[in-house]
């Protein structure tokens, strides 16, 4: 009965120890992820108040109103002064603004890329200045408040070769000159 | 079997040289004279004169280079001075000069005294005949020193029945950081004078038909206007307004300039008459016309249309009437320059993304190509001979002033400071 008992301790012990080097093989080391602090402002009873478009007419200079683009610009493509579909919407939502403050006046800059002469390139621009002039005449601002000039290749707005930069130097600026 | 397959690689090189000027769009210019060939021997101190050598070299080799510049003299290389004796002024040996293929000599001396005045004494020889033919003193201060080799070259042409180019100016705009401003220099690109002074953007100047005034364009009101910049007085004048306004070209003719102006809404091309201040429409299209260009006779106009979809070249005559297109091939045409001889009109095309100087000889219809594969070429004006233009390019990088010859030849930079464009050579000198 003794010899039974100490066997199977032993076998017992065999199979714990058996058990055992299996369970260590299976652990496998714990990945924490970095300390992560949360930070939050803290709540403080003053809120930033969000101006209207009104209030920001009335508060903001000319220099602040064309630096903020209040006006977006619109885009060409290669050689052309058509106005694009997809640029369609955002004179819209200048002829809204416009229309919407009627001592406004502005200027629309027509630009072009590098690649074409200083000529071509000066008549090209006073094109695509124009034509953006005729949209918004055609949403209804009064023509007599839209002047016109072009840079032709003079004032690229960015520098580089390629077609993105290309493309965001042909462009129609519409700049605030009286409000 | 060494000597045949030399003489197959020769071969070879033969047949891809063929191919290689088939495919060349240039065609050069045969000008039927042959140049005369020149020796120029040191100059000599007189007795009295300060040994100044710096004074000496610069007019001796600003001399060496309008020459070598003509392509109507050719120069006796310098080493071959050395087969035979020494220059002197005094006893001249023809039949040394002779020896070397000398046709004419040019014999020079200076005398610089105390206060650097100069004098440079001219004597022009024809070898074969031993004959004096003319001869002439120059005085002034020692910085006029490149002026008088300027006049002496001019000289010889005159006297050869050509064209003065060498006492020339070409204006152009120069640009330093933002500042775009007009600059009038030699036309080896020296002695730069800046004549503009305001922080407007000033742009395409052009000479007045006596050489005397500079009209041209500037942002100064919000607008580009044209405006005349008297050299002699200093006063400036405005001359237009409403829409752009550029491009001016005096006529060689009479009291008139030609302009683009879309005072009425269109670019279009104006005629001014500068007494009255009237002006005359030419064109009427929707499309862009520009850059207006007078022949040298003051009957025609070339100019740069978008009528028939893409920029090209045109020519009219004075009037507005009798519109015919010169440029058939290609996509995109500007920037014509009618050549002093009417033959010929230079102009820009674009090419797939390049832009390059083109001349096209009214005559023949023959087309050439003077710029190659190096940056993008824009803005040729004739020299006052015909026989060079000078011309933008970035191919350093930065915009600068380069010389050209009419066959593509020779081209030479001229300006390396800040960047430069528009050039416009002075029109024939009286």
């Amino acid at each position: 009965m003794k010899k039974i008992l100490v066997l199977f301790v032993a076998l017992s012990l065999i199979l714990l120890l058996a058990a055992c080097g299996k369970k260590a093989a299976k652990v496998e080391p714990v990945k924490k992820g970095p300390v992560v602090e949360k930070v939050e402002e803290p709540t403080t009873l003053v809120e930033k108040p969000i101006l209207s478009e009104e209030e920001i007419y009335q508060q903001k200079t000319i220099e602040e109103l064309n630096k903020y683009q209040i006006l977006k610009m619109i885009n060409f493509d290669f050689d052309k002064y058509q106005v694009r579909e997809d640029m369609k919407s955002i004179i819209q939502a200048n002829a809204n603004w416009i229309l919407k403050f009627s001592a406004v006046q502005i200027l629309i800059e027509g630009h072009c890329d590098e690649r074409g002469t200083i000529e071509y390139n000066i008549a090209l621009g006073e094109k695509r200045a124009e034509a953006a002039k005729n949209y918004l005449a055609s949403l209804g601002v009064n023509a007599a408040k839209i002047k016109i000039v072009s840079y032709g290749k003079s004032k690229p707005l960015v520098q580089g070769v390629d077609e993105a930069t290309y493309f965001q130097n042909r462009r129609a600026e519409f700049v605030i000159t009286k409000k | 079997m060494k000597i045949k397959l030399t003489i197959l690689v020769a071969f070879v090189f033969f047949i891809s040289g063929q191919l290689s000027s088939q495919e060349e769009i240039t065609i050069r210019i045969k000008e039927g004279m042959p140049m005369i060939p020149v020796a120029l021997p040191d100059f000599q101190f007189t007795e009295t004169s300060l040994p100044n050598n710096e004074i000496k070299n610069m007019i001796y080799e600003t001399l060496w280079k309008d020459l070598e510049f003509s392509r109507v003299f050719k120069l006796v290389p310098r080493e071959h001075y050395s087969y035979i004796s020494r220059f002197n002024a005094n006893a001249i040996n023809f039949k040394d000069w002779a020896s070397i293929q000398a046709n004419i000599l040019i014999s020079g001396q200076l005398e610089v005294a105390a206060d650097e005045r100069i004098i440079f004494s001219l004597k022009v020889y024809e070898v074969n005949s031993a004959r004096f033919i003319f001869g002439r003193n120059y005085g002034g201060k020692k910085d006029l020193g490149r002026m008088i080799a300027h006049k002496v070259a001019d000289e010889m042409m005159k006297h050869f029945g050509e064209k003065p180019l060498f006492t020339s100016k070409i204006v152009y705009v120069s640009e330093t950081g933002s500042d775009k401003e007009i600059y009038i220099m030699d036309y080896d690109g020296f002695r730069p004078t800046r004549i503009t002074f305001n922080n407007y953007i000033d742009m395409l100047p052009s000479w007045s038909a006596n050489n005397e005034k500079i009209i041209y364009t500037a942002y100064r009101r919000l607008n580009p206007d044209l405006y005349i910049f008297d050299i002699y007085s200093g006063k400036t004048e405005l001359l237009s307004s409403g829409g752009v306004n550029y491009a001016a070209d005096w006529s060689p003719s009479a009291d008139q300039i030609v302009y683009t102006s879309s005072k009425n809404g269109n670019t279009e091309i104006y005629l001014k008459d500068m007494k009255t201040g009237q002006d005359k429409r030419l064109t009427f299209n929707p499309a862009i016309d520009t850059s207006p260009c007078w022949s040298p006779n003051g009957r025609e106009i070339a100019f740069t249309s978008q009528r028939n979809g893409t920029p090209q070249i045109y020519v009219m005559d004075a009037e507005g009437s009798n519109i015919r297109r010169i440029t058939t091939e290609g996509s995109y045409h500007d920037s014509p320059a009618w050549s002093p001889d009417g033959m010929r009109i230079a102009y820009v095309s674009r090419i797939e993304g390049r832009f390059d100087i083109y001349v096209f000889n009214l005559k023949s219809n023959d087309i050439s190509k003077l710029t190659e594969n190096a940056g993008r070429n824009e803005n040729p004006s004739w020299s006052p001979d015909g026989r060079h233009l000078v011309f933008s390019s970035n191919r350093s990088g930065k915009y600068q002033l380069y010389l050209v010859d009419y066959d593509g030849r020779n081209i030479r930079q001229i300006t390396s400071a800040g960047e430069n464009k528009m050039p416009k050579w002075q029109k024939l000198l009286k």
